[in-house]
Protein backbone atom coordinates (compact mmCIF):
# COMPACT_ATOMS: atom_id res chain seq x y z
CA UNK A 1 0.00 0.00 0.00
CA UNK A 2 2.81 2.51 0.66
CA UNK A 3 3.87 1.94 -2.98
CA UNK A 4 0.40 2.77 -4.28
CA UNK A 5 0.21 5.86 -2.08
CA UNK A 6 3.68 7.07 -3.10
CA UNK A 7 2.92 6.54 -6.80
CA UNK A 8 -0.38 8.35 -6.43
CA UNK A 9 1.34 11.29 -4.75
CA UNK A 10 4.13 11.46 -7.32
CA UNK A 11 1.78 11.27 -10.31
CA UNK A 12 -0.54 13.84 -8.80
CA UNK A 13 2.38 16.20 -8.42
CA UNK A 14 3.54 15.59 -11.98
CA UNK A 15 0.03 16.18 -13.27
CA UNK A 16 -0.30 19.41 -11.32
CA UNK A 17 2.99 20.78 -12.60
CA UNK A 18 2.76 19.62 -16.20
CA UNK A 19 -0.83 18.83 -17.11
CA UNK A 20 -1.00 17.13 -20.55
CA UNK A 21 -3.39 19.58 -22.23
CA UNK A 22 -3.06 18.07 -25.68
CA UNK A 23 -4.15 14.68 -24.35
CA UNK A 24 -7.05 16.32 -22.54
CA UNK A 25 -8.29 18.14 -25.63
CA UNK A 26 -7.53 15.09 -27.76
CA UNK A 27 -9.89 12.96 -25.68
CA UNK A 28 -12.50 15.60 -24.80
CA UNK A 29 -12.95 16.60 -28.46
CA UNK A 30 -14.05 13.16 -29.73
CA UNK A 31 -16.50 12.89 -26.82
CA UNK A 32 -18.00 16.31 -27.41
CA UNK A 33 -18.14 15.85 -31.18
CA UNK A 34 -19.84 12.48 -30.76
CA UNK A 35 -22.55 14.11 -28.65
CA UNK A 36 -22.92 17.03 -31.09
CA UNK A 37 -23.05 14.66 -34.06
CA UNK A 38 -25.80 12.64 -32.39
CA UNK A 39 -27.67 15.81 -31.45
CA UNK A 40 -27.55 17.29 -34.96
CA UNK A 41 -28.44 14.07 -36.73
CA UNK A 42 -31.24 13.39 -34.23
CA UNK A 43 -32.78 16.76 -34.95
CA UNK A 44 -32.06 17.39 -38.63
CA UNK A 45 -32.10 13.85 -40.00
CA UNK A 46 -34.37 12.01 -37.58
CA UNK A 47 -36.68 14.99 -37.16
CA UNK A 48 -36.47 14.68 -33.37
CA UNK A 49 -37.33 10.99 -33.44
CA UNK A 50 -35.55 7.70 -33.45
CA UNK A 51 -36.55 4.49 -35.20
CA UNK A 52 -38.89 2.08 -33.44
CA UNK A 53 -36.42 -0.81 -33.35
CA UNK A 54 -33.90 1.28 -31.40
CA UNK A 55 -35.91 0.83 -28.22
CA UNK A 56 -35.92 -2.93 -28.60
CA UNK A 57 -32.20 -3.11 -29.37
CA UNK A 58 -30.99 -0.71 -26.70
CA UNK A 59 -33.66 -0.88 -23.99
CA UNK A 60 -34.31 2.87 -24.02
CA UNK A 61 -36.06 5.29 -26.40
CA UNK A 62 -33.69 8.08 -25.28
CA UNK A 63 -31.17 8.17 -28.16
CA UNK A 64 -29.34 11.28 -26.94
CA UNK A 65 -29.04 9.99 -23.38
CA UNK A 66 -27.80 6.66 -24.72
CA UNK A 67 -25.09 8.31 -26.85
CA UNK A 68 -24.08 10.81 -24.14
CA UNK A 69 -23.52 8.13 -21.49
CA UNK A 70 -21.62 6.09 -24.08
CA UNK A 71 -19.44 9.03 -25.15
CA UNK A 72 -18.63 9.76 -21.51
CA UNK A 73 -17.77 6.10 -20.89
CA UNK A 74 -15.57 6.09 -24.01
CA UNK A 75 -13.76 9.19 -22.81
CA UNK A 76 -13.28 7.59 -19.39
CA UNK A 77 -11.91 4.42 -20.98
CA UNK A 78 -9.49 6.18 -23.32
CA UNK A 79 -8.23 8.48 -20.59
CA UNK A 80 -7.68 5.62 -18.15
CA UNK A 81 -5.91 3.51 -20.78
CA UNK A 82 -3.72 6.47 -21.74
CA UNK A 83 -2.67 6.91 -18.10
CA UNK A 84 -2.46 3.33 -16.86
CA UNK A 85 -1.39 1.30 -19.90
CA UNK A 86 1.14 3.93 -20.89
CA UNK A 87 2.59 4.33 -17.38
CA UNK A 88 5.36 1.81 -17.86
CA UNK A 89 6.29 2.73 -21.42
CA UNK A 90 6.49 6.34 -20.26
CA UNK A 91 8.87 5.25 -17.49
CA UNK A 92 10.88 3.49 -20.16
CA UNK A 93 10.97 6.54 -22.43
CA UNK A 94 11.99 8.74 -19.54
CA UNK A 95 14.66 6.25 -18.59
CA UNK A 96 13.23 5.24 -15.21
CA UNK A 97 11.92 1.77 -16.02
CA UNK A 98 15.18 0.15 -14.89
CA UNK A 99 15.09 1.93 -11.55
CA UNK A 100 11.48 0.87 -11.14
CA UNK A 101 12.51 -2.72 -11.78
CA UNK A 102 15.34 -2.47 -9.26
CA UNK A 103 13.14 -1.26 -6.38
CA UNK A 104 11.51 -3.89 -4.17
CA UNK A 105 8.08 -2.40 -5.05
CA UNK A 106 5.60 -4.83 -6.55
CA UNK A 107 3.89 -4.10 -9.84
CA UNK A 108 0.24 -4.25 -8.77
CA UNK A 109 0.44 -1.55 -6.07
CA UNK A 110 2.36 0.67 -8.48
CA UNK A 111 -0.34 0.29 -11.14
CA UNK A 112 -3.06 0.83 -8.54
CA UNK A 113 -1.45 4.10 -7.53
CA UNK A 114 -1.31 5.20 -11.16
CA UNK A 115 -4.94 4.14 -11.61
CA UNK A 116 -6.21 6.04 -8.57
CA UNK A 117 -4.58 9.26 -9.70
CA UNK A 118 -5.92 8.70 -13.23
CA UNK A 119 -9.36 7.96 -11.83
CA UNK A 120 -9.54 11.20 -9.84
CA UNK A 121 -8.28 13.23 -12.81
CA UNK A 122 -10.67 11.52 -15.20
CA UNK A 123 -13.65 12.25 -12.95
CA UNK A 124 -12.79 15.95 -13.07
CA UNK A 125 -12.45 15.77 -16.84
CA UNK A 126 -15.73 13.90 -17.24
CA UNK A 127 -17.56 16.78 -15.56
CA UNK A 128 -16.30 18.93 -18.47
CA UNK A 129 -17.95 16.58 -20.94
CA UNK A 130 -21.22 16.37 -19.01
CA UNK A 131 -21.20 20.16 -18.57
CA UNK A 132 -20.79 20.63 -22.32
CA UNK A 133 -23.56 18.13 -23.05
CA UNK A 134 -25.84 19.95 -20.59
CA UNK A 135 -25.10 23.28 -22.28
CA UNK A 136 -25.91 21.74 -25.64
CA UNK A 137 -29.32 20.74 -24.35
CA UNK A 138 -28.91 17.05 -23.49
CA UNK A 139 -30.97 16.17 -20.41
CA UNK A 140 -30.24 13.03 -18.41
CA UNK A 141 -32.72 11.58 -15.88
CA UNK A 142 -31.78 11.35 -12.19
CA UNK A 143 -29.66 8.20 -11.72
CA UNK A 144 -29.82 5.59 -8.97
CA UNK A 145 -26.80 6.66 -6.86
CA UNK A 146 -25.93 3.22 -5.46
CA UNK A 147 -26.08 1.46 -8.83
CA UNK A 148 -24.18 4.31 -10.48
CA UNK A 149 -21.41 4.16 -7.88
CA UNK A 150 -21.21 0.38 -8.30
CA UNK A 151 -21.14 0.81 -12.07
CA UNK A 152 -18.34 3.37 -11.94
CA UNK A 153 -16.35 1.11 -9.64
CA UNK A 154 -16.90 -1.87 -11.94
CA UNK A 155 -15.87 0.24 -14.94
CA UNK A 156 -12.72 1.24 -13.07
CA UNK A 157 -11.84 -2.41 -12.40
CA UNK A 158 -12.65 -3.22 -16.03
CA UNK A 159 -10.41 -0.59 -17.63
CA UNK A 160 -7.55 -1.06 -15.18
CA UNK A 161 -7.75 -4.81 -15.78
CA UNK A 162 -7.70 -4.26 -19.53
CA UNK A 163 -4.82 -1.79 -19.27
CA UNK A 164 -2.39 -4.20 -17.61
CA UNK A 165 -2.03 -6.64 -20.54
CA UNK A 166 -1.98 -3.63 -22.89
CA UNK A 167 0.89 -2.21 -20.86
CA UNK A 168 2.74 -5.50 -21.24
CA UNK A 169 2.19 -5.45 -25.01
CA UNK A 170 3.39 -1.85 -25.22
CA UNK A 171 6.67 -2.31 -23.38
CA UNK A 172 7.32 -5.62 -25.13
CA UNK A 173 6.76 -4.03 -28.54
CA UNK A 174 8.38 -0.73 -27.58
CA UNK A 175 5.50 1.04 -29.29
CA UNK A 176 2.38 2.78 -28.01
CA UNK A 177 0.80 4.84 -30.79
CA UNK A 178 -0.47 2.00 -32.98
CA UNK A 179 -1.44 -0.26 -30.06
CA UNK A 180 -3.47 2.37 -28.24
CA UNK A 181 -5.33 3.72 -31.28
CA UNK A 182 -6.14 0.26 -32.60
CA UNK A 183 -7.52 -0.60 -29.17
CA UNK A 184 -9.62 2.60 -29.05
CA UNK A 185 -11.05 2.04 -32.53
CA UNK A 186 -11.81 -1.59 -31.74
CA UNK A 187 -13.58 -1.03 -28.42
CA UNK A 188 -15.36 1.99 -29.94
CA UNK A 189 -16.89 -0.43 -32.42
CA UNK A 190 -17.60 -3.63 -30.49
CA UNK A 191 -18.44 -2.49 -26.94
CA UNK A 192 -21.59 -0.56 -27.77
CA UNK A 193 -20.52 2.88 -26.64
CA UNK A 194 -22.62 4.83 -29.13
CA UNK A 195 -24.98 2.20 -30.53
CA UNK A 196 -26.46 -1.10 -29.32
CA UNK A 197 -24.01 -3.95 -30.07
CA UNK A 198 -26.97 -6.04 -31.27
CA UNK A 199 -26.66 -4.16 -34.60
CA UNK A 200 -23.24 -5.69 -35.24
CA UNK A 201 -22.61 -9.01 -36.99
CA UNK A 202 -22.74 -11.84 -34.44
CA UNK A 203 -18.95 -12.57 -34.18
CA UNK A 204 -18.26 -8.93 -33.33
CA UNK A 205 -20.99 -9.01 -30.67
CA UNK A 206 -19.28 -12.01 -29.04
CA UNK A 207 -15.95 -10.24 -29.24
CA UNK A 208 -17.57 -7.30 -27.47
CA UNK A 209 -18.85 -9.57 -24.71
CA UNK A 210 -15.27 -10.71 -24.06
CA UNK A 211 -14.28 -7.14 -23.25
CA UNK A 212 -15.34 -5.97 -19.78
CA UNK A 213 -16.33 -2.51 -21.06
CA UNK A 214 -19.48 -3.95 -22.65
CA UNK A 215 -21.00 -5.19 -19.39
CA UNK A 216 -19.78 -2.10 -17.54
CA UNK A 217 -21.68 0.03 -20.04
CA UNK A 218 -24.87 -1.95 -19.47
CA UNK A 219 -24.61 -1.29 -15.73
CA UNK A 220 -23.83 2.41 -16.24
CA UNK A 221 -26.75 2.84 -18.63
CA UNK A 222 -29.19 0.97 -16.39
CA UNK A 223 -28.11 3.19 -13.50
CA UNK A 224 -28.17 6.51 -15.33
CA UNK A 225 -31.04 6.10 -17.79
CA UNK A 226 -33.49 3.83 -15.88
CA UNK A 227 -32.42 4.38 -12.25
CA UNK A 228 -32.33 0.59 -11.91
CA UNK A 229 -31.78 -0.84 -8.42
CA UNK A 230 -28.60 -2.81 -7.70
CA UNK A 231 -30.32 -6.21 -7.80
CA UNK A 232 -31.32 -5.76 -11.45
CA UNK A 233 -27.77 -5.31 -12.69
CA UNK A 234 -26.06 -7.87 -10.41
CA UNK A 235 -25.34 -10.31 -13.25
CA UNK A 236 -23.66 -7.70 -15.46
CA UNK A 237 -21.80 -6.29 -12.47
CA UNK A 238 -20.33 -9.69 -11.61
CA UNK A 239 -19.49 -10.40 -15.27
CA UNK A 240 -17.68 -7.07 -15.56
CA UNK A 241 -15.73 -7.54 -12.33
CA UNK A 242 -14.87 -11.13 -13.24
CA UNK A 243 -13.57 -10.14 -16.70
CA UNK A 244 -11.66 -7.18 -15.27
CA UNK A 245 -9.92 -9.34 -12.67
CA UNK A 246 -9.19 -12.03 -15.28
CA UNK A 247 -7.55 -9.50 -17.63
CA UNK A 248 -5.55 -8.08 -14.73
CA UNK A 249 -4.37 -11.56 -13.70
CA UNK A 250 -3.30 -12.43 -17.26
CA UNK A 251 -1.56 -9.08 -17.55
CA UNK A 252 0.34 -9.47 -14.27
CA UNK A 253 1.39 -12.95 -15.35
CA UNK A 254 2.88 -11.64 -18.60
CA UNK A 255 4.31 -8.39 -17.27
CA UNK A 256 7.63 -9.86 -16.00
CA UNK A 257 8.32 -11.40 -19.43
CA UNK A 258 7.44 -8.15 -21.16
CA UNK A 259 9.72 -6.23 -18.80
CA UNK A 260 12.56 -8.62 -19.52
CA UNK A 261 12.13 -8.09 -23.25
CA UNK A 262 11.98 -4.33 -22.80
CA UNK A 263 15.23 -4.30 -20.83
CA UNK A 264 17.02 -6.59 -23.29
CA UNK A 265 15.95 -4.42 -26.21
CA UNK A 266 17.24 -1.34 -24.43
CA UNK A 267 15.96 2.20 -24.24
CA UNK A 268 15.09 2.49 -27.90
CA UNK A 269 11.32 2.90 -27.40
CA UNK B 1 10.30 23.08 -63.73
CA UNK B 2 13.01 20.46 -64.19
CA UNK B 3 14.49 21.55 -60.91
CA UNK B 4 11.13 21.17 -59.16
CA UNK B 5 10.62 17.71 -60.64
CA UNK B 6 14.01 16.60 -59.39
CA UNK B 7 13.16 17.81 -55.90
CA UNK B 8 9.85 15.96 -56.08
CA UNK B 9 11.55 12.76 -57.24
CA UNK B 10 14.09 12.96 -54.42
CA UNK B 11 11.43 13.59 -51.80
CA UNK B 12 9.27 10.79 -53.17
CA UNK B 13 12.18 8.37 -52.90
CA UNK B 14 12.81 9.49 -49.33
CA UNK B 15 9.17 9.07 -48.36
CA UNK B 16 9.06 5.68 -50.04
CA UNK B 17 12.10 4.46 -48.14
CA UNK B 18 10.79 5.79 -44.89
CA UNK B 19 7.16 4.79 -44.89
CA UNK B 20 6.44 2.09 -47.46
CA UNK B 21 4.84 -0.92 -45.83
CA UNK B 22 5.26 0.43 -42.31
CA UNK B 23 2.69 -0.77 -39.76
CA UNK B 24 1.70 2.84 -38.98
CA UNK B 25 0.61 3.41 -42.58
CA UNK B 26 -1.50 0.27 -42.68
CA UNK B 27 -3.07 0.97 -39.30
CA UNK B 28 -3.75 4.67 -39.65
CA UNK B 29 -4.69 4.62 -43.32
CA UNK B 30 -6.81 1.49 -43.49
CA UNK B 31 -7.57 -0.27 -40.22
CA UNK B 32 -8.61 2.68 -38.04
CA UNK B 33 -10.66 4.47 -40.72
CA UNK B 34 -12.61 1.28 -41.49
CA UNK B 35 -13.36 0.65 -37.80
CA UNK B 36 -14.37 4.29 -37.29
CA UNK B 37 -16.51 4.26 -40.40
CA UNK B 38 -18.40 1.22 -39.12
CA UNK B 39 -18.92 2.83 -35.71
CA UNK B 40 -20.24 6.06 -37.27
CA UNK B 41 -22.55 4.15 -39.57
CA UNK B 42 -24.12 2.17 -36.73
CA UNK B 43 -24.40 5.28 -34.55
CA UNK B 44 -26.38 7.11 -37.25
CA UNK B 45 -28.51 4.16 -38.25
CA UNK B 46 -31.20 4.67 -35.55
CA UNK B 47 -32.11 8.19 -36.78
CA UNK B 48 -32.43 7.01 -40.37
CA UNK B 49 -35.41 4.73 -40.02
CA UNK B 50 -37.82 7.47 -38.95
CA UNK B 51 -41.04 8.70 -40.57
CA UNK B 52 -40.49 11.49 -43.09
CA UNK B 53 -36.80 10.71 -43.72
CA UNK B 54 -37.43 10.64 -47.49
CA UNK B 55 -38.31 14.34 -47.45
CA UNK B 56 -35.59 15.42 -45.00
CA UNK B 57 -32.67 13.57 -46.55
CA UNK B 58 -33.69 11.76 -49.74
CA UNK B 59 -30.07 10.90 -50.57
CA UNK B 60 -29.69 8.55 -47.64
CA UNK B 61 -33.09 7.01 -47.23
CA UNK B 62 -31.60 3.51 -47.47
CA UNK B 63 -28.81 2.23 -45.21
CA UNK B 64 -26.62 1.39 -48.23
CA UNK B 65 -26.78 5.02 -49.40
CA UNK B 66 -25.90 6.24 -45.91
CA UNK B 67 -22.91 3.92 -45.89
CA UNK B 68 -21.79 5.24 -49.29
CA UNK B 69 -22.20 8.82 -48.06
CA UNK B 70 -20.14 8.16 -44.92
CA UNK B 71 -17.54 6.09 -46.79
CA UNK B 72 -16.99 8.90 -49.31
CA UNK B 73 -16.54 11.27 -46.37
CA UNK B 74 -14.11 8.95 -44.60
CA UNK B 75 -12.12 8.45 -47.81
CA UNK B 76 -11.75 12.16 -48.55
CA UNK B 77 -10.93 12.85 -44.92
CA UNK B 78 -8.18 10.24 -45.14
CA UNK B 79 -6.50 12.19 -47.94
CA UNK B 80 -6.44 15.35 -45.88
CA UNK B 81 -5.51 13.58 -42.70
CA UNK B 82 -2.61 11.79 -44.36
CA UNK B 83 -1.19 15.26 -45.00
CA UNK B 84 -1.71 16.26 -41.39
CA UNK B 85 0.30 13.17 -40.53
CA UNK B 86 2.92 14.04 -43.15
CA UNK B 87 3.27 17.54 -41.68
CA UNK B 88 3.72 15.89 -38.30
CA UNK B 89 6.53 13.81 -39.79
CA UNK B 90 7.97 16.95 -41.38
CA UNK B 91 8.40 18.31 -37.87
CA UNK B 92 10.69 15.35 -37.18
CA UNK B 93 13.14 16.94 -39.64
CA UNK B 94 13.63 19.59 -37.01
CA UNK B 95 14.17 17.05 -34.26
CA UNK B 96 16.69 15.11 -36.31
CA UNK B 97 18.41 18.32 -37.41
CA UNK B 98 17.82 17.90 -41.13
CA UNK B 99 15.44 20.83 -41.65
CA UNK B 100 18.42 23.17 -41.52
CA UNK B 101 20.17 21.10 -44.19
CA UNK B 102 17.07 21.29 -46.38
CA UNK B 103 17.14 25.06 -46.17
CA UNK B 104 20.89 25.19 -46.79
CA UNK B 105 20.49 23.21 -50.01
CA UNK B 106 19.75 25.08 -53.25
CA UNK B 107 16.37 23.27 -53.60
CA UNK B 108 13.40 25.56 -54.09
CA UNK B 109 11.53 25.78 -50.79
CA UNK B 110 8.17 25.78 -52.48
CA UNK B 111 9.04 22.66 -54.48
CA UNK B 112 10.25 21.09 -51.24
CA UNK B 113 7.03 21.48 -49.26
CA UNK B 114 4.93 20.45 -52.26
CA UNK B 115 7.14 17.43 -52.86
CA UNK B 116 6.87 16.44 -49.23
CA UNK B 117 3.07 16.63 -49.32
CA UNK B 118 2.77 14.82 -52.67
CA UNK B 119 5.15 12.07 -51.69
CA UNK B 120 3.34 11.48 -48.42
CA UNK B 121 -0.03 11.48 -50.13
CA UNK B 122 1.04 8.81 -52.60
CA UNK B 123 2.76 6.70 -49.97
CA UNK B 124 -0.13 6.90 -47.55
CA UNK B 125 -3.27 6.69 -49.62
CA UNK B 126 -2.52 4.19 -52.38
CA UNK B 127 -3.65 1.36 -50.13
CA UNK B 128 -6.89 3.01 -49.10
CA UNK B 129 -7.38 4.16 -52.68
CA UNK B 130 -7.22 0.60 -54.05
CA UNK B 131 -9.50 -0.54 -51.26
CA UNK B 132 -12.02 2.21 -51.95
CA UNK B 133 -12.09 1.56 -55.72
CA UNK B 134 -12.62 -2.15 -55.08
CA UNK B 135 -15.34 -1.51 -52.49
CA UNK B 136 -17.14 1.05 -54.65
CA UNK B 137 -17.18 -1.15 -57.75
CA UNK B 138 -18.23 -4.21 -55.76
CA UNK B 139 -20.90 -2.33 -53.77
CA UNK B 140 -22.50 -0.71 -56.82
CA UNK B 141 -22.96 2.58 -54.97
CA UNK B 142 -21.56 4.77 -57.75
CA UNK B 143 -23.93 6.88 -59.82
CA UNK B 144 -22.00 8.94 -62.32
CA UNK B 145 -23.45 11.25 -64.98
CA UNK B 146 -20.50 11.09 -67.36
CA UNK B 147 -17.19 9.16 -67.30
CA UNK B 148 -15.32 12.47 -67.28
CA UNK B 149 -16.74 13.14 -63.83
CA UNK B 150 -14.36 10.54 -62.38
CA UNK B 151 -11.51 12.80 -63.43
CA UNK B 152 -13.27 15.86 -61.99
CA UNK B 153 -13.80 14.08 -58.66
CA UNK B 154 -10.22 12.82 -58.54
CA UNK B 155 -8.77 16.24 -59.32
CA UNK B 156 -11.08 17.96 -56.82
CA UNK B 157 -9.77 15.61 -54.18
CA UNK B 158 -6.06 15.37 -54.97
CA UNK B 159 -5.10 18.91 -56.00
CA UNK B 160 -6.55 20.73 -52.96
CA UNK B 161 -5.18 18.02 -50.67
CA UNK B 162 -1.65 18.60 -51.98
CA UNK B 163 -1.95 22.39 -51.61
CA UNK B 164 -3.32 21.86 -48.11
CA UNK B 165 -0.36 19.64 -47.26
CA UNK B 166 2.12 22.23 -48.54
CA UNK B 167 0.40 24.88 -46.45
CA UNK B 168 0.62 22.76 -43.29
CA UNK B 169 4.30 22.05 -43.94
CA UNK B 170 5.02 25.74 -44.38
CA UNK B 171 3.46 26.44 -40.96
CA UNK B 172 6.01 24.15 -39.37
CA UNK B 173 8.88 26.36 -40.50
CA UNK B 174 7.69 28.67 -37.72
CA UNK B 175 6.66 26.31 -34.99
CA UNK B 176 8.57 23.80 -32.98
CA UNK B 177 5.38 22.37 -31.57
CA UNK B 178 3.58 20.00 -33.89
CA UNK B 179 1.07 18.59 -31.39
CA UNK B 180 -1.32 21.38 -32.39
CA UNK B 181 -1.73 19.66 -35.76
CA UNK B 182 -3.42 16.67 -34.21
CA UNK B 183 -5.35 18.67 -31.66
CA UNK B 184 -6.76 21.19 -34.12
CA UNK B 185 -6.96 19.23 -37.32
CA UNK B 186 -8.15 15.77 -36.40
CA UNK B 187 -11.57 15.88 -34.76
CA UNK B 188 -12.53 19.50 -35.50
CA UNK B 189 -11.63 18.98 -39.17
CA UNK B 190 -14.00 16.08 -39.72
CA UNK B 191 -16.69 17.79 -37.75
CA UNK B 192 -16.83 21.12 -39.59
CA UNK B 193 -16.22 19.65 -43.04
CA UNK B 194 -19.32 17.49 -43.15
CA UNK B 195 -17.38 14.23 -43.21
CA UNK B 196 -19.98 12.41 -41.11
CA UNK B 197 -22.97 14.72 -41.43
CA UNK B 198 -24.69 16.32 -44.42
CA UNK B 199 -24.19 20.09 -44.56
CA UNK B 200 -27.91 20.83 -44.24
CA UNK B 201 -27.93 19.34 -40.73
CA UNK B 202 -25.37 21.82 -39.45
CA UNK B 203 -25.97 25.24 -37.96
CA UNK B 204 -25.05 28.17 -40.20
CA UNK B 205 -22.01 29.23 -38.16
CA UNK B 206 -20.40 25.77 -38.37
CA UNK B 207 -21.17 25.63 -42.09
CA UNK B 208 -19.43 28.97 -42.59
CA UNK B 209 -16.32 27.77 -40.72
CA UNK B 210 -16.42 24.54 -42.70
CA UNK B 211 -16.40 26.28 -46.07
CA UNK B 212 -13.05 27.84 -45.20
CA UNK B 213 -11.50 24.35 -45.31
CA UNK B 214 -10.96 22.91 -48.80
CA UNK B 215 -12.06 19.48 -47.58
CA UNK B 216 -15.68 20.68 -47.37
CA UNK B 217 -15.86 21.66 -51.03
CA UNK B 218 -13.83 18.63 -52.10
CA UNK B 219 -16.42 16.46 -50.43
CA UNK B 220 -19.35 18.25 -52.05
CA UNK B 221 -17.79 17.63 -55.46
CA UNK B 222 -16.81 14.03 -54.67
CA UNK B 223 -20.23 13.04 -53.38
CA UNK B 224 -22.11 15.00 -56.04
CA UNK B 225 -20.10 13.56 -58.90
CA UNK B 226 -19.77 9.95 -57.77
CA UNK B 227 -22.84 9.24 -55.66
CA UNK B 228 -25.59 11.55 -56.96
CA UNK B 229 -24.77 11.59 -60.70
CA UNK B 230 -24.61 15.39 -60.80
CA UNK B 231 -23.28 16.94 -64.04
CA UNK B 232 -20.40 19.39 -64.11
CA UNK B 233 -22.74 22.38 -64.38
CA UNK B 234 -24.29 21.57 -60.98
CA UNK B 235 -20.90 21.53 -59.28
CA UNK B 236 -19.45 24.75 -60.66
CA UNK B 237 -20.03 26.63 -57.41
CA UNK B 238 -18.00 24.35 -55.09
CA UNK B 239 -15.38 23.94 -57.81
CA UNK B 240 -14.98 27.70 -58.06
CA UNK B 241 -14.69 27.98 -54.28
CA UNK B 242 -12.14 25.18 -54.30
CA UNK B 243 -10.06 26.92 -56.96
CA UNK B 244 -10.15 30.16 -54.97
CA UNK B 245 -9.15 28.39 -51.75
CA UNK B 246 -6.28 26.61 -53.51
CA UNK B 247 -4.97 29.88 -54.93
CA UNK B 248 -5.22 31.48 -51.50
CA UNK B 249 -3.45 28.59 -49.76
CA UNK B 250 -0.76 28.55 -52.46
CA UNK B 251 -0.08 32.26 -52.01
CA UNK B 252 -0.08 31.85 -48.23
CA UNK B 253 2.38 28.96 -48.49
CA UNK B 254 4.79 30.97 -50.63
CA UNK B 255 4.54 33.98 -48.31
CA UNK B 256 4.90 31.91 -45.13
CA UNK B 257 7.98 30.15 -46.46
CA UNK B 258 9.69 33.48 -47.20
CA UNK B 259 8.69 34.97 -43.86
CA UNK B 260 9.63 31.82 -42.00
CA UNK B 261 13.03 31.57 -43.61
CA UNK B 262 13.78 35.24 -43.01
CA UNK B 263 12.75 34.83 -39.39
CA UNK B 264 14.84 31.71 -38.99
CA UNK B 265 17.86 33.52 -40.43
CA UNK B 266 17.36 36.33 -37.96
CA UNK B 267 16.76 34.23 -34.87
CA UNK B 268 18.79 31.15 -35.75
CA UNK B 269 15.89 29.00 -34.61
CA UNK B 270 16.23 26.46 -37.43
CA UNK B 271 18.69 24.36 -35.47
CA UNK B 272 16.84 24.63 -32.19
CA UNK B 273 14.44 22.11 -30.95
Amino acid sequence: MPVAWATLKRNWLVMQRAYPWTYFIGTLAPGVFTVVLALLSYEAIGGGRVSDWFRGASGTPDYLGYVTVGAAALMFTTRMVLWVAKAQITEQREGTLESQLLTPARRLPYLLGVSLQAFLTSLLELTCLFGTALLLGVRLPAPDPVTLAAGVLAALVAVVGLSIPVSAIMIAAGEAHITQNTLFCLIGLVCGFTFPPALLPAPLTWLGELLPATSALRVLRAASLHAAPLGEVAADLLLCLGLGVAYAAVGLLFLPHAERRAVIRGASA
Amino acid sequence: MRHALRVIAAEALKQHRRSFGRPLVVASMLLWPVLQLAATYYTMLPVLDTPGIASRWPDAAQPARLLAFLAAGAFAYLFYFSLVQSAWHFSFERISGTIELLFLSPASRLALVFANGTGALVQNTWLAGCFAVAAASAGGALHVAHPGMYAVAALALVVPAIVWGAFLNSLLVFSRDSAFLYTLLDDPLWFVSGVRLPLFAMPLAIKAVGLAFPLTSSLIVLRGALLDAQPLSALLEPLALLTGLCALLFAATAALLRLGEARAQRTGSMQLY
